[in-house]
């Protein structure tokens, strides 16, 4: 069942196009990675879907209209994201930050605090923990984190929404190979219960070794899309990363985009 | 026709001074990205050294030449202290803490020429030429367009400073991009001085020249930076030419509305010309401003680390509240009746304060407003109870509300501005406020207004209550407890709302509004619902003023007065209760001030002096205020001892994970916030 619809989307700064009529579709319990060379519009994207950037085109969950409507508006609806800096609330602690996703914030429910009355404890916050081993942070404070530690600290907050979908921008960023591959572990196990996941990262073995299928973008468009195998041989992405020339497979040396494109063209181990 | 063609030329003199000013607050800007709230001071201070120097206040009486030079040294003395005390030291802090800062250094100055020179305000010889010239058929005072003439020339002269000299590539160097500027060799500090050294140099310059004009004062100089924040708006902080042009017309345009306001046909107040016209024209020209530039301002590529003070969770809030409401219950009936009033002086401060820790302290909006919040509760609630006959808990509830309400409202048409733009715009709201409304006699009036003693089912609740402490004099503690009941209600409101869902909100928008919108938050009802609990706090203080003093005046909810409440709350710690009941005790008219007075000798310009250099160095050394220095003691102290009391780090290491994640909050922190 399609989660996440995304039909022709478009996003322009001035002249110029960070996005050109985007689509692509993220299924239930699916893991759809979204990979591109810097500056290819993958954060623009999420951007877009998420609402915190003007765009043309539609945004539809389960079957619903989310076009023009709010960010917070579209995270309720269970359309939830990390940041590729984390972004974290510096001046709350790690259980608190969850708690600010989880928490359900009506007139209602505000009144009632107002006037003493407790919450019960939301158990998201520490299934949610528990999902990305966070356990022993909960009252740790968020600005007192390492960047690896915010990271995942930043996939936590997004899953304790109980979200139907999470846009996850380079939450492998700052972290080393093995750190990585705990955290594909994890993103796998939190799609097998259910949640949508939509990966960009710039770790291609983290990428091709977990994913259900992968859209790749240049220049805001959609070049290839397909399963991780199809989307390895695609000529048009190999160009992309190693350049025009490169194509006979003969060439392809390290170049500037050397480190991503090796883990590209190589067979990645599965976790 | 004529006669606005003489009032526009006669503006020409007091938009002068606003141009100087506004040069002034650019120059800063580019220089350094502090929007210098003390520009009109530096102002203040050389036209101040000027009369001095020519009257022989300090004994000996110079030429022209050489006072003027006397002047512009003190000018630049100033900017240099500035410079080198204040802004180099904060050069990485937020935008809103280098805002604070200059009013830091506002406070400073203004208590400093009033403890040399005294409230009177002066008249200064002039320098310009005293003739006349007629121009189309009207006669004006020449000086008029020499000043202005003048202040043109200097707007040429440092553009074409900025735009040819290698000092002013460097400038627009350091105000596009400070880390690349500093890794091509630039030092941002010796930038930084010389443009704050400009800019003291211009706004002295125009203090010593406009102030035969507009008379050298204490009070109206400094707050002529409200007019060229507006102006400096117009310009995005960056065009000189639009500053000087946009100041010299808001002038013009200020003394063309008083000469309207002066007409026959024009409203009048009880038969006077309606006042503060002036202010709410510059405040209007504000909200044009934003609406034309857009609400944010140009971002500067700056070396910020954007920390602002720590918000740490209450731990325990019955007990202390307890403890204290006791200990100040009884100091209310024990202690001799000026310390009673000065109690319940600090009390009323405390309640304004929290105000300042929901909206500042939580959500991050300096709003300088609130204050004038307090001043319309507490007339409302004059013209509910006298005019209306409306009896006491329905009259101040009213009052209220009514005070809620404005403030909500400003709130709501403030949403899309934030930080530094918005104390700005509120700063010039309440300049208006003070002047429009409260100075108005049909509303308010500086002579005040009275308002009744509460009386809640036939007992007084007022000061004058039959019931008197042990010396037998006013005020009854009888009102004492009453403020008690409120501070301390609110206090525990305030202290509890930072443990709520809408708490956690507020903090998530204060530390990032994107990460807030996209984590589920709706940013604009958080601030809605900040503005909302912040007004009606100032407007519960305000009809406690009013029932303070059995009449409310405009004196007591001056921007001014607003401004140095604000220096307080960060004193005292803007994040934390404990901080507004610091901030409380420090306030005017309050415990620590009346002690000092009464003990030493030491009367409230000291205060204010004092006021104005310790939030400078809280501001530099301690940014979470005095009670959030103790609360980091408190937590380091029990830190210690649990570790103490759990053994060597290497038994529970398991548990803890890495030890760098848990400095300064233990285990046992982590049971007492759920009790």
């Amino acid at each position: 069942m399609t989660v996440l619809s995304v039909q022709q989307l478009g996003v322009s700064y001035g002249g110029v196009h960070a996005l050109s009529d985007v689509s692509l579709e993220v299924g239930e319990g699916q893991l759809v990675g979204l990979i591109g060379p810097n500056g290819a519009g993958k954060t623009t994207f999420v951007d877009a879907v998420t609402g915190l950037v003007a765009a043309r085109g539609r945004v539809e969950l389960d079957g619903k209209d989310l076009t023009g409507r709010a960010p917070h508006v579209r995270a309720r609806r269970g359309l939830a994201r990390t940041f590729q800096s984390s972004e974290l609330f510096e001046d709350l602690t790690v259980a608190e930050n969850l708690q600010v996703t989880a928490d359900p914030s009506t007139w209602w429910t505000t009144l009632g605090e107002t006037f003493g009355r407790r919450p019960s404890p939301n158990p998201a916050v520490p299934e949610a923990l528990a999902a990305l081993g966070l356990e022993d942070l909960t009252d740790a404070s968020a600005h007192e984190l390492s960047q690896g530690r915010r990271k995942l600290v930043g996939v936590a907050r997004a899953l304790a929404a109980r979200p139907r979908i999470i846009c996850l921008d380079e939450p492998a960023a700052g972290l080393d190979t093995t750190e990585s591959a705990e955290l594909g572990r994890r993103l796998r196990a939190v799609a097998g219960a259910g949640t949508a996941l939509l990966l960009i990262d710039h770790d291609m073995s983290l990428v091709m070794g977990i994913c259900d299928h992968v859209v790749v973008l240049e220049f805001g468009k959609v070049i290839a899309s397909g399963t991780p195998a199809q989307v390895r041989t695609d000529p048009a992405v190999i160009a992309a990363y190693l350049g025009a020339s490169a194509v006979q497979p003969a060439t392809a040396s390290g170049t500037s985009a050397g480190g991503s494109a090796e883990a590209l063209t190589s067979t990645p181990e599965t976790p | 026709m004529e006669p606005i063609l003489l009032f526009a030329v006669l503006g020409l003199g007091q938009g002068a001074l606003i141009a100087g000013i506004a040069l002034g607050v650019v120059v800063t800007y580019r220089g350094s990205g502090i929007i210098n709230l003390s520009t009109g001071a530096v102002a203040m201070a050389s036209a101040y050294a000027f009369w001095a120097l020519t009257t022989g206040f300090f004994g000996l009486t110079l030429p022209v030449g050489p006072a003027l030079a006397g002047a512009l040294a003190v000018a630049l003395a100033v900017g240099v202290l500035t410079e080198v005390a204040v802004f180099k030291p904060l050069r990485t802090v937020s935008p809103l803490a280098k805002l604070a800062a200059s009013l830091g250094v506002l406070l400073t100055l203004q208590a400093t020429v009033l403890l040399v020179f005294g409230v009177q305000p002066q008249q200064a010889p002039s320098i310009l030429p005293t003739g006349t010239v007629t121009v189309l058929g009207i006669t004006t005072p020449s000086d008029r367009f020499v000043l202005a003439g003048l202040v043109v020339v200097l707007a040429l002269v440092l553009g074409a400073l900025y735009r040819w000299s290698r000092f002013g590539l460097a400038t627009r160097a350091a105000s596009e991009n400070e880390q690349a500027a500093l890794l091509a060799g630039l030092s941002p500090n010796s930038v930084s001085m010389a443009n704050t050294l400009l800019a003291a140099l211009v706004a002295g310059l125009l203090g010593v020249l406009a102030a035969p004009i507009v008379q050298v004062d204490s009070m109206t100089l400094p707050l002529q930076v409200v007019p060229a924040l507006a102006a400096a708006l117009f310009a995005g902080f960056t065009s000189l030419w639009i500053a000087c042009t946009a100041g010299i017309l808001i002038g013009v345009l200020q003394s063309v509305v008083y000469y309207l306001s002066t007409q026959s046909w024009f409203p009048s107040d009880n038969g006077n010309a309606m006042p503060g016209l002036q202010q709410l024209l510059v405040f209007a020209l504000m909200v044009v401003a934003l609406y034309v530039r857009g609400a944010g301002l140009p971002r500067r590529g700056e070396l910020v680390e954007q920390r602002l003070p720590a918000v740490p969770l209450p731990e325990r809030l019955l007990r202390p509240a307890l403890l204290s409401a006791a200990v100040a219950a009884a100091a209310l009936v024990v202690l001799p009746f000026d310390f009673r009033q000065a109690l319940t002086n600090s009390m009323i401060g405390m309640v304004i304060v929290l105000s300042y820790v929901v909206i500042t302290g939580y959500v991050g909006q300096i709003s300088v407003m609130q204050l004038a919040l307090s001043g319309t509760a507490g007339f409302v609630l004059s013209h509910l109870s006298v005019g209306w006959g409306i009896p006491f808990p329905f009259s101040a509830l009213g009052a209220m509300v009514l005070a809620t309400l404005l403030g909500v409202a400003a709130g709501v048409s403030a949403l899309r501005v934030r930080g530094v733009s918005l104390a700005v715009v509120t700063l010039a709201a309440a300049l208006a406020m003070e002047q429009a409304l409260f100075n108005n006699t049909s509303f308010g009036g500086t002579a005040g207004v009275s308002v009744p003693p509460p009386r809640l089912f036939g007992i007084d609740l007022g000061p004058k209550a039959d019931f008197r402490g042990l010396d037998g004099n006013e005020p009854s503690p009888m009102f004492g407890f009453l403020v008690l009941a409120v501070t301390v209600a609110l206090g525990l409101y305030v202290a509890h709302l930072r443990r709520t869902g809408l708490g956690r909100r507020m903090l998530a928008v204060r530390s990032n509004e994107r990460a807030a919108a996209a984590a589920g938050v709706d940013v604009r009802a958080v601030k809605i619902a900040a503005f909302t609990i912040s007004s009606f706090i100032a407007s519960a203080a305000g009809t406690l003023y009013g029932y303070n003093f059995g009449s409310v005046s405009a004196a007591r909810f001056t921007a001014l007065a607003a401004l140095g409440l604000i220096g307080f709350a960060y004193i005292g710690g803007i994040t934390m209760v404990s901080g507004a009941v610091i901030a409380g005790l420090m306030s005017t008219e309050a415990l620590l001030p009346h002690a000092l007075d009464k003990w030493f000798g030491i009367k409230g310009t000291w205060a204010l002096l004092f006021g104005g250099v310790s939030l400078i160095v809280t501001l530099i050394a301690n940014p979470d205020g005095i009670a959030g220095a103790a609360h980091r003691r408190r937590t380091a102290k029990r830190a210690r001892r649990a570790a103490a009391l759990t053994g060597p780090p290497a038994d529970n290491a398991s548990a803890v994970g890495s030890p760098e994640i848990h400095l300064g909050r233990t285990p046992a922190d982590a049971k007492e916030v759920t009790p």
